[in-house]
C-alpha cells in the first residue's frame, strides 16, 4: 500500500459515509411523508407494504432514482479527483488504477453498474411519462420492465466484470 | 416537501428541468458508454495510462470525456438543486447549500478539464 492508494481509500470510505448519510435522509423524510417523523414496526410495514396497489412501486423507484443519482455523483466526485493523478504522472496514476482491478473494488463496480443502468432507464421512463402522458398504469408496466432489464444486464455485466477474480 | 416557498435562484425552473433532462439522455449515451469500454470490452485492470494515452490519440473520444464530464456536472447539479428545494426547510439554507454545492461543482468541472488539458499538452503538445 502506497500513501496515494491509501489516500483514495480513505476518499472511498468517505463518499460511503456520505451516501448513507444521504440514504437516512431519504428515509428520514420517507417516513415523514407517511405520516410522522419517528420510525415504528406499523409505519416500516407501511412503507414496505407490497406494490400490488396505490402505485407504491413508482414511489420506491423515486427514491431509488435519487439515491442512485447521489451515489454516482459521490463517485463521479471521487473519481475526477484520482484521475487528476494522471495529469503529474502516468506511474503514479497506474498504481492508483491498481485498486480497481481488486475484488472489492469490482464488486463496487458491479453496483455502481445497476446504479447507472437503473438510473439511466427509469430517467428515460420519466422523459418518457412527461412528453407523451401515459399515464400512471402504462408506466408502471414500463418500471416492472426496466427494472427486469436493469437486473439482467448487472447480472451480464457482473459476470464479465468479475471474471478474473472467478478464475 | 415542507416549505413551498418560492426561492429566488440565479438559473430559472424551465431552463433547469431542460437542462436535467437533455443531459439525461446524453448521460444515458456517454456514461453508460464510458462505462462498457472501461469494464467490460476491456476488463478494467488494462485500463492503465497507456489505454487513455491510446484513447486520447483520437479526436472523438476527447470530445466525449470533454461532453461526459461536462453535461454529467450540470445533470448532478441540476438534480441535485431539485432534492436541495424537496429536503431543505427554509430559504435561506436552500440558497445556502445551492451556492456551496455550486461552488464544489464549479470546482470539480474545472479541475476536470485543466487535467485533460494538461495532461493533452504533456502528451502531444511538446511537438513529438
Amino acid at each position: 500500500m502506497t500513501t496515494i492508494q491509501i489516500c483514495f481509500l480513505l476518499l472511498l470510505s468517505l463518499s460511503f459515509i456520505i451516501i448513507l448519510g444521504f440514504i437516512y435522509k431519504v428515509w428520514k423524510v420517507a417516513l415523514f411523508a407517511d405520516g410522522g417523523p419517528k420510525p415504528s414496526i406499523s409505519r416500516l410495514a407501511k412503507l414496505g407494504r407490497l406494490p400490488a396497489e396505490r402505485a407504491e412501486i413508482s414511489r420506491w423507484a423515486a427514491y431509488l432514482h435519487r439515491v442512485s443519482g447521489f451515489a454516482i455523483f459521490a463517485f463521479l466526485s471521487l473519481h475526477i479527483i484520482d484521475v487528476s493523478t494522471f495529469a503529474f504522472s502516468h506511474s503514479a496514476f497506474d498504481e492508483l488504477h491498481k485498486i480497481y482491478a481488486t475484488w472489492p473494488m469490482r464488486l463496487f463496480e458491479c453496483g455502481l453498474l445497476f446504479a447507472l443502468v437503473f438510473h439511466a432507464l427509469n430517467g428515460i421512463r420519466l422523459i418518457f411519462a412527461d412528453l407523451f402522458d401515459v399515464g400512471i398504469r402504462k408506466s408502471n408496466i414500463l418500471l416492472r420492465a426496466l427494472l427486469v432489464i436493469s437486473i439482467v444486464t448487472t447480472l451480464g455485466g457482473s459476470y464479465i466484470i468479475l471474471q478474473p477474480v472467478l478464475n | 416537501m415542507k416549505n413551498n416557498t418560492p426561492v429566488k435562484s440565479f438559473i430559472s425552473r424551465e431552463l433547469s428541468y431542460i437542462a436535467l433532462r437533455t443531459t439525461g439522455l446524453l448521460l444515458a449515451v456517454l456514461a453508460l458508454g464510458h462505462f462498457l469500454i472501461t469494464h467490460i470490452t476491456n476488463d478494467v485492470a488494462e485500463t492503465d495510462s497507456n489505454f487513455v494515452i491510446h484513447r486520447w490519440s483520437s479526436t472523438i473520444w476527447v470530445v466525449w470525456d470533454v461532453l461526459l464530464l461536462t453535461s454529467a456536472l450540470i445533470h448532478a447539479f441540476a438534480g441535485l438543486a431539485v432534492v436541495v428545494h424537496d429536503y431543505s426547510k427554509n430559504p435561506k439554507s436552500r440558497v445556502r447549500t445551492l451556492r456551496l454545492l455550486s461552488i464544489f461543482v464549479m470546482f470539480l468541472l474545472i479541475t476536470g478539464l485543466m487535467v485533460m488539458a494538461v495532461s493533452l499538452y504533456r502528451i502531444y503538445g511538446t511537438g513529438a
